[in-house]
């Protein structure tokens, strides 16, 4: 398998106020075509940071300060700005934790998936727009007509997520980026999104990464695990191996972590 | 939004009770009782002004019968008569509204114009030079007592450069004039008296919109319109932008008191003829059914622009405009 | 200490010790009208200038600093303890208490309280008791709202249903937790309503509807300066950066508190 994405010795720091805090630290991370690499970790580990370095999305305050995010052959970590928004939504898509945060509450969905649409393909408003509620056919919403003009505030967090996942993929992307996407939902709307991710993903094609601190999650949908701790990657193969023979305590704490879980 | 809308009128029904209750309470301050007529300085224009109270709000009758009377009466507009020189004071309020009104939404118009521009801008580079020097200017403004400041401005751009006239709003020799050129010399009278009264609220506007458009930047949805490709010029713009300038619409609402009271300074200062001066000129003459009728009309007018602002801001923000019909 | 808290107080206390000795401060009684020195310019004699009565500038403004500083704080401390009682009665008891105070703050929020303020003092008689108790009654709305606002969302905390719990009067949860815990915010607003009430004071004082002559507040001693623009530019000035200071060191004060709470 060739490698789509590969992440060598990746630093991130913020910079709040005099103080620089390390939130990344020398990550070293590969995901080959079509694969599903599960990040996990706990919160503050540095994986929501790493998903946002990738296509240089930081917050302001944050900086890559070292290593490189090998993208198709291309750096991107060196790449300018013209050349990143290319990349951006059209190639590597991101879908987030609190959908119902991360859509614009001031526009519909309509409007926030034809945008996505028109700005990296070659189409006038009507056909975007159509293709929009094909795309929300796609992630099984019921009525996507009414739904293209419904506003974020009045659709559940589940449909958000959907909605979400349409304009993710809006065009195509190589590499679908979920940072916590079920975090916030519950038990069975959770169930739901990830099977619908993974049927997605096997009729049209795309890579996995997948982040999480739930390793039940990792457990359904993984082919490889990394687990971050406090910065840096500690552990990393197939997700079996993984789970037979933890190497790292933290990778034995977010399994039994999982166990405990699973026992209630 | 209807429900909203119709809730928010009902609202002021209360509202406009209150407003003429405690109006009517201030009345009841005047002077009248013995004491207080004793004590007073003048006692012949005290007990003249007694007498005229007296008819006017039929003092010597229960104090609620008083209040309906006078309800029914200000219900149509009918304020009574000006002590000053007896013309029904509703005509003299209405002929000085204009003026007052002209300033004070010309003094909205540039606020806006500037102040969400320069919030805008410290809001994007926070802490950098831009932004700490609008900070500084922020603060002196603050600070600075609007008259002082209009004295100040006086000195300098009307008698020391002599490029501004300091007092009025036209021309002594205005009747003669073109159109064009009364247009011109109303807006070379109104330059000074329109800065002056932007002052407090560029102040505050700039403050207001760093903050709103430094939060809307922080906002999840920010990052989703990054990660969707598109420039920071287009997520400023299309995203940012728009939900922190949403909420400067109530603020119009609010500001309405703060003109109102400034006018009573400004338009004292500039010998403007607006209600403001209309109102120090009814507080130095002792015209107490002027005075009432401007505190009426002053409350009314904040309710009224609170009214409006609260249903512009639920007809462009969609979260209120389409509340929960799922 | 932040800079700015730093340079509020030093302000403020510079300005309280000035009004507080200002009797062993002020260089010449300041309603001494001395007619052969009309108008006169800052010079040794004096720092300040004369008025156009010939009183020395600096001393009525040495004297002006207790007029309006005292005008300021009590004021304040009139409005902050009716706001306090409403804000915690509506915050506390819900309920009935609460939409009617509330509805009691939306109709005082209708009034343009300088309207308001100028109407009462037509009527009353201006006097410095006078003006701080109008001023007071006017400004208690905003501290008032945030008091509830704070008692609201404090009440859902632990503490306070642990002493329910225990069967503590509401009285005593009041004092003696909700009070302590909503004062930061009170301090802040306080502060700000200062700086508010020594600015509605100067424009009072400046229309000649505020503290009357001969007693000097710093918006009366402006009173001239319009008459006297371009003439006698001391009367503008320094009594404007007097105010101008003071609020500053009023703003800072309440930002530096603002930083520290957080």
């Amino acid at each position: 398998m060739r490698n789509l994405l590969e992440i060598k010795g990746l630093k991130v720091n913020f910079y709040l106020g005099r103080q620089v805090i390390s939130a990344v630290d020398g990550v070293n991370l590969d995901i080959a075509c079509d694969e599903v690499l599960v990040l996990a970790g706990e919160s503050g580990s540095g994986k929501s940071v790493t998903a946002l370095a990738i296509t240089n999305i930081l917050p302001r305050s944050a900086r890559i300060t070292g290593g490189e995010v090998i993208f198709e052959g291309n750096d991107l970590t060196g790449a300018l700005e013209p050349d990143l928004i290319k990349v951006r939504g059209k190639e590597i898509a991101y879908i987030f934790q609190e959908p119902s945060a991360y859509l614009n509450p001031v526009y519909t969905i309509g409007a926030q998936i034809c945008e996505a649409i028109m700005l990296h393909q070659n189409k006038t408003a009507k056909e975007a727009e159509e293709e929009a509620g094909a795309l929300l056919e796609q992630v099984k919403i019921k009525d996507p007509g009414k739904t293209l003009l419904d506003y974020p505030h009045q659709l559940s967090g589940g449909m958000n997520q959907r909605v979400f996942i349409a304009m993710a993929l809006a065009c195509r992307p190589k590499l679908l980026i979920a940072d916590e996407p079920t975090t916030s939902l519950d038990v069975t709307i959770e169930a739901e999104i990830l099977g619908l991710l993974m049927d997605l993903k096997k009729k049209i094609g795309f890579s996995l990464l997948f982040i999480t601190h739930n390793l039940s999650i990792a457990k359904r949908i993984a082919d490889r695990i990394c687990v971050m701790y406090q910065g840096k990657v500690v552990e990393e193969g197939a997700r079996d191996n993984i789970f037979a023979s933890p190497q790292h305590p933290h990778t034995r704490e977010l399994i039994s972590a999982y166990e405990k879980i699973g026992k209630i | 939004m209807v429900s909203y809308i119709t809730r928010r009128l009902l609202g002021i029904i209360p509202l406009l009770l209150g407003i003429t209750i405690i109006s009517f309470a201030i009345i009841h301050l005047a002077p009248g009782k013995p004491t207080t007529l004793e004590q007073s300085l003048n006692q012949k224009v005290s007990l003249e002004a007694r007498e005229r109270l007296d008819k006017l709000y039929g003092l010597d009758k229960p104090l609620h019968i008083q209040y309906i009377n006078w309800l029914n009466k200000i219900i149509r507009l009918d304020f009574g008569r000006s002590f000053g020189d007896n013309r029904p004071v509703f005509n003299k309020i209405a002929e000085r509204l204009p003026v007052t009104l002209a300033i004070n939404i010309l003094s909205l118009f540039f606020i806006f114009l500037v102040a969400i521009p320069i919030g805008i801008k410290s809001a994007l580079n926070p802490n950098r030079a831009f932004d700490k020097s609008a900070t500084i200017f922020v603060f002196l403004f603050f600070a600075a007592p609007t008259f002082w400041l209009a004295l100040l401005l006086m000195n300098l751009f009307g008698i020391k450069l002599g490029w501004l006239p300091i007092s009025g709003i036209k021309s002594l020799d205005f009747e003669y004039f073109t159109f064009s050129h009364k247009l011109l010399d109303l807006a070379h009278h109104l330059i000074l008296p329109v800065f002056v009264s932007c002052i407090g609220g560029l102040a505050g506007l700039s403050r207001y919109m760093r903050s709103s458009m430094m939060e809307a930047l922080n906002q999840p949805y920010i990052y989703s319109a990054r990660a969707k490709g598109l420039t920071e010029n287009q997520v400023i713009r299309k995203h940012a932008l728009r939900n922190a300038i949403l909420p400067i619409v109530t603020i119009v609402g609010l500001a309405i008191p703060g003109l109102l009271g400034g006018s009573v300074i400004f338009e004292s200062i500039f010998a403007l003829p607006g209600i403001g001066r209309l109102f120090y000129e009814a507080v130095m003459m002792r015209d107490y059914p002027l005075i009432m009728a401007e505190v009426v009309l002053g409350a009314v007018l904040t309710m009224l622009g609170n009214l409006i602002a609260d249903i512009s801001y639920a007809y462009v923000d969609p979260r209120i405009r389409y509340k929960n019909n799922s | 200490m932040s800079r700015k808290l730093f340079l509020g107080t030093l302000i403020i206390a510079v300005f309280s010790v000035i009004a507080i000795l200002a009797p062993l401060l002020s260089p010449y009684d300041p309603s001494q009208i001395d007619g052969a020195n009309l108008l006169m310019p800052p010079s040794a004699r004096h720092l300040l200038g004369t008025d156009s009565l010939g009183r020395d500038i600096l001393s009525r403004m040495i004297y002006g600093a207790r007029i309006s500083l005292s005008i300021g704080i009590i004021a304040v401390g009139i409005a902050t303890m009716i706001g306090l009682i409403f804000g915690s009665i509506a915050g506390f008891y819900g309920g009935l208490a609460d939409s009617l105070i509330m509805r009691f703050v939306d109709i005082m929020l209708c009034f343009p309280a300088f309207f308001l303020i100028l109407a009462v003092v037509a009527i009353l008689e201006p006097s410095i008791f006078n003006i701080m108790i109008i001023i007071g009654l006017t400004s208690w709305m905003g501290p008032a709202r945030l008091i509830r606002g704070e008692i609201l969302s404090l009440k859902e905390r632990e503490f306070i249903q642990a002493e329910r719990a225990i069967g503590a009067s509401n009285f005593r949860i009041i004092n003696r937790h909700l009070i302590p815990n909503a004062i930061g915010p009170v301090l802040v607003n306080a502060t700000l309503g200062i700086a508010g009430a020594i600015l509605i004071e100067s424009g009072l004082s400046f229309l000649g509807l505020g503290v009357q002559p001969p007693v000097s507040s710093w918006g009366n001693i402006l009173i001239e300066a319009k008459s006297t623009l371009g003439i006698a530019w001391w009367i503008t000035i320094f009594p404007g950066l007097a105010i101008l200071i003071t609020i500053l060191g009023f703003n800072f004060i309440a930002e530096g508190l603002k930083e520290k709470i957080g």
